[in-house]
C-alpha cells in the first residue's frame, strides 16, 4: 500500500510513519452515518413509543410531533440509503482500498482475523499482525454493520411503501413498484425470525424485527466505540485520529521493519 | 397500478349486462319473489334499496351509473347456489352478518340468496342435514359458491373435527366441497389464515382452507369480517363472473388494499403526537390517537375506517378502542397483547417454561447491558494488568 510517509525520527532510533487510512469521502460518510444514526434512533424510539408528551398549551397550536419525528426518521433513512449505495460501491471498486479483499476466507485473512481477536482477548499481550493497514477483523466487523444497515433499510422501506398504497408517489409509480419488488420478501423472513407458526405473516413481524435490530445496532456501536478507544490507548498508534484526520502512526525500527513481534 | 383504467367503462357495463341476462335464464331457487319485493315486505323503501345498491357500487369502485345494474344483479343473486361450511370456529362470522340490531339490507340479501347448506340457519337436522349437503354438492357440481367459516384441524388426520352421524371429518368435507366449487370464499380469519385455533401452540393443527385445497381461495378475513366485505365479494363474483384482484394474502384488493391507519379518523391526532395514555383520561375524552394503548391500525389492512360496521354506525376506533389487527394473518401471535403497544410485546422464548418472556425493549436493553458488562470487564482487566511494554 502506498499510503505511508515518514513523519519524524524518534530519539530511540525508531521512526514514526504516518499511515493514511481513510480518505475524505470515507470520513465524510462515517460522520454522516453517525449523525443519521443518532437521529434515526431518537426518532425511531419515539415512533415505537411516543415517550414525550405534546400536551402543549391547548389543542389549537401548530404541533406535529409525530409527523416531524416520522419526517426526520424517513429523511435519515434516505440518507442511509445513499451512503449505503456509495459504501457498497467503494467496498469493491475503491481506488484507495478494496475492502472486500479483506473478508475473503483466505488463509492469510483467517490467520489475521484470529491474531487480532487474540490481541483483544490477551489484552494486547500478543500482537502478531500488521496494524498499519485495515485488518480483516475490522473489515468483518464493518460488514456486519452494513448487513444490519441493509436489513434496516429493507424492513424500513417495506413498512414505508404501504403509505404509498395508491401505487403512486411524488416521484412516480416506479418507486412503490420497485420497493414492493425489492422488500416484500422481508415479511415472510421476519415471520420466520419472530418464530410465529400459523400461516402467513404480517408487517407487525417486520416492525418487531426492525425494532429489535435497532438494539443490535446500538450494541454494535457501543463495542465499536469501545474498541477504537481501546486500540488508541493500548497500541499507542493514534487509531482514534483515523476518522478525524484520516491517518494514524506506525512505529518502524532501525532496520525499517514494522513493529511486529 | 391504476394506469390502464378504462375511462368510459362501457365495455364493462355491457359485460355485466350480459352476465346478468345469462344468470336470469337459470332457474330461480325461490319462487314468486324478488330481492326488491322481499325488502319492501320487510319494511325497506325502494329508495333505501337504491341507496344500498349505490353504496355497494361505490365500494367496488364502479361509476355511479352502474347503480341500476347493481340493483338488477341483486335480483338474480338467488341463481347462485351457495354452500356454507362451519369448520373449527365460533359462528361469529354468521352471527355478525345475521344478528344485527335490526335486519340490515346486507343480512336480508344473505337470507335471499340460495343457501343450500348452512348448519346454523337450515331447518334440517341429523341425517337430513347430511343428505342436504351431499345432494347440493352433487346437484350443483362445479356451479356452487363455497363459503367456509373456521379453520381446518389437520392434526391426527383431522380427527379433531367430526361432523354429523357418520362422523365425517371436517378436513374431508372441506376438501371434497372445494373440489367441486365454482368459487371458494374463506369467510373470516379462521378459514383465511387459521385464526385463534392456529395460534401457538395450535394443538389441533388448524390451518387455513387454502392449505388443504389446491384451488384458489379468496380470503375475506376479519374477526368477524364486515358484512359489506362478505356481500361485496359475492356481488363482485356475481357481476364479473371471475375472481377479484387479490393481494399477497389472497384478500380482495378493493376491500383490503389500505391500512386502517391511513384512513383513520384519529390520524390527525397521531401526526400531532396527541395520544391516549390510559383509557378514560383527558385524551380519550378528546378522541386522541389510540396508538399508545395498543392500536394495531398501522399494521392492519382493511376498510373498517372507511365502511364501518352496523350500517355505518361505528367501528372499534370510533368507539374508543384500538384496532386489534383481527384481519391479519397470525394476529393472535403477533398483534398481542391487545391493549398494549409494540413496546410491551411479549415473546415466546425458548425458556417460556421458566416464565422467561421479556419485552422487546427489555431484550434489547439486556443485550446492551451484557455488552456493557463485557466491555467494562475487558477495560478493567486491560487497566489492572497492563501488558508488557
Amino acid at each position: 500500500m502506498n499510503n505511508t510517509e515518514i513523519e519524524y525520527d524518534d530519539k530511540l532510533g525508531t521512526k514514526r510513519v504516518r499511515v493514511r487510512r481513510m480518505t475524505f469521502t470515507m470520513r465524510l460518510i462515517h460522520w454522516v452515518n453517525v449523525v443519521a444514526m443518532v437521529v434515526a434512533i431518537a426518532t425511531g424510539l419515539y415512533i415505537a413509543d411516543p415517550y414525550y408528551q405534546s400536551f402543549i398549551a391547548d389543542d389549537a397550536v401548530d404541533k406535529y410531533v409525530m409527523a416531524w419525528n416520522r419526517w426526520g426518521h424517513l429523511i435519515v433513512a434516505i440518507i442511509f440509503d445513499v451512503t449505503a449505495i456509495i459504501v457498497s460501491y467503494l467496498f469493491f471498486f475503491s481506488r484507495f482500498e478494496k475492502h472486500y479483499l479483506k473478508i475473503l476466507p483466505t488463509k492469510k485473512n483467517i490467520i489475521e482475523f484470529g491474531e487480532v481477536t487474540l490481541n483483544l482477548l490477551t489484552l494486547n499481550r500478543r500482537k502478531k499482525f500488521d496494524s498499519s493497514h485495515s485488518d480483516s477483523f475490522n473489515s468483518v466487523y464493518f460488514i456486519i454493520f452494513h448487513i444490519l444497515l441493509a436489513w434496516m433499510l429493507f424492513t424500513g422501506l417495506q413498512m414505508y411503501v404501504h403509505a404509498l398504497a395508491s401505487g403512486d408517489s411524488s416521484i412516480g409509480a416506479w418507486w412503490p413498484w420497485m420497493l414492493h419488488l425489492v422488500t416484500d420478501w422481508t415479511i415472510p423472513f421476519s415471520s420466520w425470525l419472530v418464530g410465529t407458526t400459523a400461516t402467513g405473516g404480517n408487517i407487525m413481524d417486520v416492525r418487531i424485527v426492525h425494532h429489535m435490530s435497532m438494539w443490535i445496532i446500538i450494541v454494535w456501536v457501543v463495542f465499536h466505540i469501545y474498541y477504537q478507544i481501546w486500540r488508541t490507548i493500548f497500541w499507542q498508534e493514534g487509531d482514534i485520529a483515523i476518522v478525524v484526520g484520516g491517518s494514524k502512526f506506525m512505529k518502524i525500527d532501525k532496520d525499517g521493519n514494522k513493529n511486529i513481534e | 397500478m391504476n394506469n390502464q383504467v378504462d375511462i368510459s367503462f362501457d365495455k364493462l357495463y355491457n359485460e355485466f349486462e350480459n352476465r346478468i341476462k345469462s344468470l336470469e335464464k337459470l332457474p330461480a331457487l325461490k319462487e314468486n319473489t324478488s330481492a326488491e319485493k322481499m325488502l319492501i315486505e320487510k319494511g325497506f323503501s325502494r329508495r333505501d334499496f337504491m341507496k344500498w345498491a349505490g353504496a355497494i357500487t361505490a365500494m367496488l369502485a364502479l361509476p355511479s351509473n352502474f347503480t341500476p345494474l347493481m340493483a338488477d344483479a341483486i335480483k338474480v343473486v338467488d341463481r347462485l347456489p351457495i354452500i356454507w361450511l362451519h369448520m373449527a370456529e365460533c359462528t361469529g362470522c354468521s352471527e355478525a352478518l345475521l344478528r344485527s340490531a335490526h335486519p340490515t339490507i346486507d343480512s336480508l340479501i344473505f337470507d335471499y340468496i340460495s343457501l343450500e347448506y348452512h348448519e346454523t340457519l337450515m331447518a334440517a337436522a341429523g341425517w337430513q342435514a347430511e343428505e342436504n349437503i351431499e345432494h347440493a354438492m352433487h346437484k350443483y357440481k362445479g356451479q356452487y359458491i363455497l363459503m367456509v367459516e373456521g379453520g381446518i384441524p389437520t392434526a391426527n388426520n383431522g380427527s379433531f373435527l367430526t361432523i354429523g352421524g357418520h362422523a365425517k371429518k371436517g378436513l374431508d368435507i372441506a376438501k371434497e366441497a372445494s373440489e367441486n366449487a365454482a368459487a371458494i370464499f374463506a369467510i373470516g380469519t379462521c378459514s383465511a389464515f387459521g385464526g385463534v385455533q392456529a395460534a401457538i401452540p395450535n394443538p389441533t393443527g388448524a390451518v387455513a382452507l387454502s392449505e388443504v385445497t389446491h384451488k384458489t381461495v379468496i380470503n375475506v378475513p376479519g374477526c368477524p369480517p364486515s358484512e359489506k366485505n362478505i356481500v361485496g365479494t359475492l356481488m363482485y363474483y356475481l357481476l364479473y363472473g371471475s375472481l377479484p384482484a387479490l393481494d399477497a394474502y389472497n384478500r380482495p384488493k378493493w376491500a383490503y388494499r389500505l391500512r386502517i391507519h391511513d384512513l383513520c379518523e384519529r390520524r390527525g391526532h397521531f401526526d400531532a403526537g396527541e395520544f391516549v395514555e390510559n383509557f378514560g383520561d383527558e385524551g380519550a375524552k378528546d378522541g386522541y390517537c389510540l396508538y399508545k394503548v395498543g392500536c394495531k391500525g398501522p399494521y392492519t389492512f382493511n376498510n373498517c375506517s372507511k365502511n364501518k360496521f352496523n350500517e355505518d354506525t361505528s367501528w372499534p376506533v370510533q368507539a374508543g378502542f384500538g384496532c386489534i389487527g383481527c384481519s391479519e394473518p397470525n394476529f393472535w401471535d403477533t398483534m398481542g397483547t391487545v391493549n398494549e403497544p409494540l413496546k410491551d410485546k411479549l415473546y415466546n422464548t425458548t425458556f417460556s417454561g421458566l416464565g422467561a418472556d421479556a419485552t422487546a425493549d427489555k431484550v434489547g436493553l439486556g443485550l446492551l447491558v451484557a455488552t456493557g458488562v463485557g466491555l467494562a470487564a475487558h477495560a478493567t482487566l486491560s487497566a489492572i494488568k497492563p501488558p508488557k511494554e
